[in-house]
């Protein structure tokens, strides 16, 4: 099969499939990565910034906070806009967008890309030569503008934003699940469960999907960042979030046309908390897969 | 050996001095004797057809390509150019008279004129020429508005035009650009109209040799033109829709001439060496503009309210850094018959809150805001706007939308609001309240319908005498500034930025620029 083909890594991973590491020893190599604690430093930091940002003195979306396009100072750490709104709390305040988006994307992502790559993989044949090839169809667009498209034609809005990046993320989940189950459903325990006449869907959900559950954690982890920046990119073209609401595309949008004249701190930020935030879950992820691979972990 | 060295040291010298005096030039943005000039535009027109024209870059070309029958007098502001609008003078047609019921004018022609491909400006061109506004999509409604019944040739060089009524906006409309004298014989010999999108066929001062609009136009100057002789020999226009990349190139002295330039940058270019800005009052407006036929905004006092929430100081400082005006009636202040009666509008809250209130609304409501892009200063204002109007429990949610889809957008009157800008080119209440806000106005996109407004309107348009009509103008003005269809934001001073050494810029209120006007000294 093609698919296999392309996708030596996430085979080789399946490996891993069983017996699987416990949920306290996985976190303990992970916090033995130090790349990996950076990544959880920079989410945390951010998780905790949208958690508390509501507690700073200014509001973030309410003018006059401070003068308008004041450089940072103790007062404004990160400066004020063209409005006089104190970027930092902006700047929090979007992160609690901002994660959010990609939890949903992602989260939409998951939900439809695992069991069509799963039914794709376990039933193979000619409806899933289908799934995987409208899959294909969706990965060869380039997937800022299928994004643009699709948030496009939903109208703009956050909800359309979290969709399209949703959408945009299926095939990558469905083509690792799906070469997941090409692997699995070929082992052992999958022809014992055959064998004692459990029904297909039961030996999909029960037994397959959860020993391919590691690869999907770390692409989701990867996915994560990718989502966020898809969905800053569609805020900064206008189609993702709308005024008042400081999600972080917006702000650097906002900021473009002050770079020239000076008012740096007005994307600077905005666009550190982006490249913050996406180092954070790449690092994380790539810690996530050097533990969860015993191949991985053992070369260390 | 020592020749090939002292050679070679001239030629170096020469590259060098050659290199300093193309840097030289380059930085001025005068290369040459003083007769070219650069100038930076935001976007790159649509069409060269002067009917069809109905943005700032096409109207531009098709000005310096075409000549009209009459055109607007100019006077001084200060020591600075602008057009007077209510005094015609002639063009092509030297002289004209009005017959004693004012239903028909016949307009003598020069005999002089002619078109840039050496044929004669003839009463049969000006007569074909109407035929065509006439048939066009976009001018004819002005072709309607000025009420132009027949258009009769009664000599080579005479034509006479009938109205349907008298009608004081006739001799107003016919300077505009739609109203060019067109070479139509030639046109017809290329296929008809459609060619005119892409060439033009005109007696102007300007000759267009290239236009493309993604990136740069060229004008030459007609050697042959009937007229005083344009002073700058051609004109680059760059298209250019990042602001601050015209003013950068401003700064630099690469382009002459830069439009649309953001208040913000206009504050510090006003400090910048060798920068000129001109900033004029205009009649330019910009209004919130509430659909009165969509819940709540068919409660006047719903509207009203809306208006006193506006914090009308913010957005001329902090947005338009002051250059801008307060608006205070429906029509522009510059505009001949305007009147602010009725207008009692502030930055009140409390005001806002007792209107809701009484309007049942004490709880506050949630409405639709659309927010066509492109410019800055809307998405600036309804951030603020927005943020005032939550203090009063009205949540206003913005939705963006690209320019075109705006502008369909408005075209289905269902949106329920918006920020608009209007400028009308006929300077006169009575072509933008008939346009505007009366029942059967075409851009009446808010849906605004009133008897007192509609019947005034409707007696102005017939009424010869200019006191009288302005009164009936005034009571139109009040009964809008009373019932708020809008809210009024702030009427726009129109900025050209240019370089020192830069003369003859005469400020019109369509906002175009007349380069044959110009004159670069250094």
């Amino acid at each position: 099969m093609p698919e296999t083909a392309l996708e030596p890594q996430t085979a080789e991973s399946a490996q891993s499939a069983q017996p699987a590491v416990k949920p306290q020893t996985t976190l303990r190599l992970l916090l033995r990565n130090k790349l990996a604690v950076v990544g959880l430093v920079f989410i945390a930091l951010w998780t905790l910034g949208a958690v508390f940002a509501d507690l700073l003195p200014y509001g973030a979306t309410q003018p006059g906070a401070g003068g308008l396009l004041q450089g940072p100072t103790l007062a404004h750490p990160f400066g004020t806009d063209n409005f006089g709104r104190d970027l930092l709390s902006r700047v929090l305040a979007g992160g609690r967008i901002s994660l959010w988006t990609g939890l949903i994307a992602i989260a939409i992502s998951l939900l439809i890309g695992v069991p069509l790559g799963a039914f794709a993989g376990f039933v193979r044949g000619r409806a899933g030569g289908l799934v995987m090839r409208l899959m294909d169809m969706l990965l060869a667009f380039p997937s800022l503008v299928l994004a643009m498209a699709i948030a496009a034609a939903m109208g703009p809005g956050m909800v359309s934003a979290m969709v399209a990046v949703g959408i945009v993320g299926i095939p990558e989940f469905a083509r690792i699940v799906h070469g997941q189950t090409l692997s699995l459903r070929e082992r052992d325990f999958v022809e014992a469960g055959h064998a004692i006449g459990l029904p297909a869907r039961s030996i999909l959900i029960r037994h397959i999907v959860p020993n391919a559950l590691a690869p999907i954690l770390v692409r989701a982890t990867l996915g994560m960042g990718y989502a966020i920046l898809t969905a800053a990119s569609l805020s900064f073209i206008g189609l993702g979030a709308q005024p008042p609401d400081p999600e972080w595309g917006v702000l650097i949008s906002d900021g473009r046309g002050y770079i020239i004249s000076g008012e740096w701190w007005m994307t600077t930020f905005p666009g550190l908390a982006i490249a913050t935030s996406i180092l954070g879950f790449n690092l994380l992820g790539d810690g996530l897969r050097d533990v969860l691979d015993p191949r991985l972990r053992t070369s260390k | 050996m020592k020749r090939t060295i002292l050679a070679f040291a001239a030629v170096t010298a020469l590259a060098v001095s050659g290199c300093a005096a193309n840097a030289n030039s380059g930085g001025s943005g005068k290369p040459d004797a003083g007769d070219t000039l650069v100038a930076a535009y935001s976007e790159g027109g649509k069409t060269l057809d002067p009917a069809e024209a109905n943005d700032v870059t096409s109207d531009t070309f098709v000005v310096a390509a075409y000549d009209q029958l009459v055109t607007y007098g100019r006077t001084t502001d200060g020591a600075q150019p602008k057009a007077k609008t209510d005094e015609i003078v002639p063009m092509l047609a030297k002289s004209w008279k009005a017959s004693a019921d004012n239903t028909s004018y016949t307009f003598t022609l020069r005999d002089d004129a002619k078109f840039q491909d050496g044929a004669a400006v003839t009463a049969d061109a000006v007569v074909k020429s109407f035929a065509h506004i006439k048939a066009s999509s976009s001018a004819s409604f002005l072709y309607k508005m000025a009420g132009i019944a027949k258009v009769t040739k009664t000599g080579e060089h005479t034509v006479k035009i009938d109205l349907t009524a008298p009608n004081h906006l006739f001799l107003q409309i016919l300077p505009m650009y739609s109203f060019s004298i067109i070479d139509m014989d030639k046109v017809t010999q290329n296929g008809g109209a459609k060619w005119l999108a892409n060439n033009t066929a005109g007696s102007g001062p300007y000759q267009i040799t290239k236009w493309d609009p993604s990136t740069e136009a060229t004008m030459a100057r007609n050697e042959s033109y009937w007229g005083a002789k344009p002073k700058l020999r051609q004109v680059d226009v760059k298209f250019i829709a990042e602001a601050s990349n015209r003013v950068q190139l401003l700064r630099k002295g690469e382009v002459g001439l830069a439009l649309e330039v953001p208040p913000k940058d206009v504050q510090s270019l006003k400090g910048s060496d060798g920068v000129v800005i001109d900033s004029r009052a205009s009649n330019k407006i910009l209004f919130f503009a509430m659909n009165n036929k969509i819940k709540p905004f068919d409660d006047p006092r719903v509207r009203q309210a809306v208006s006193y929430a506006i914090p009308y100081d913010k957005l001329l400082n902090d947005v338009m850094k002051g250059e801008a005006s307060p608006m205070k009636s429906a029509v522009a202040s510059s505009t001949p018959g305007f009147s602010d009666a009725g207008y009692t509008y502030s930055h009140d809250l409390d005001k806002a809150r007792a209107l809701l209130a009484e309007a049942g609304l004490s709880k506050g409501f949630s409405f639709d805001f659309t927010l066509g892009s492109g410019f800055d200063d809307w998405n600036d204002d309804a951030v603020l706007i927005q943020a005032e109007l939550a203090k009063i429990g009205v949540k206003m949610n913005i939705k963006k939308m690209a320019r075109p889809q705006f502008l369909e957008a408005l075209d289905t009157r269902k949106v329920q609001s918006y920020i608009t800008r209007w400028t009308s080119f006929v300077n006169d209440p009575g072509y933008h309240l008939g346009l505007l806000l009366t029942t059967q106005g075409s851009s009446n996109y808010a849906n605004f319908s009133d008897p007192v407004v509609d019947k005034s309107w409707q007696q102005a348009a017939t009424e010869p005498d200019v006191a009288k009509r302005n009164k009936l103008y005034g009571t139109a003005q009040q009964e809008i500034n009373t019932k708020a269809p809008w809210a009024y934001l702030y009427e726009y001073n129109i900025v050209v930025a240019h370089r020192a050494g830069l003369d003859g810029y005469t400020s019109y209120p369509d906002g175009i620029v007349r380069f044959f006007q110009l004159s670069v000294t250094k």
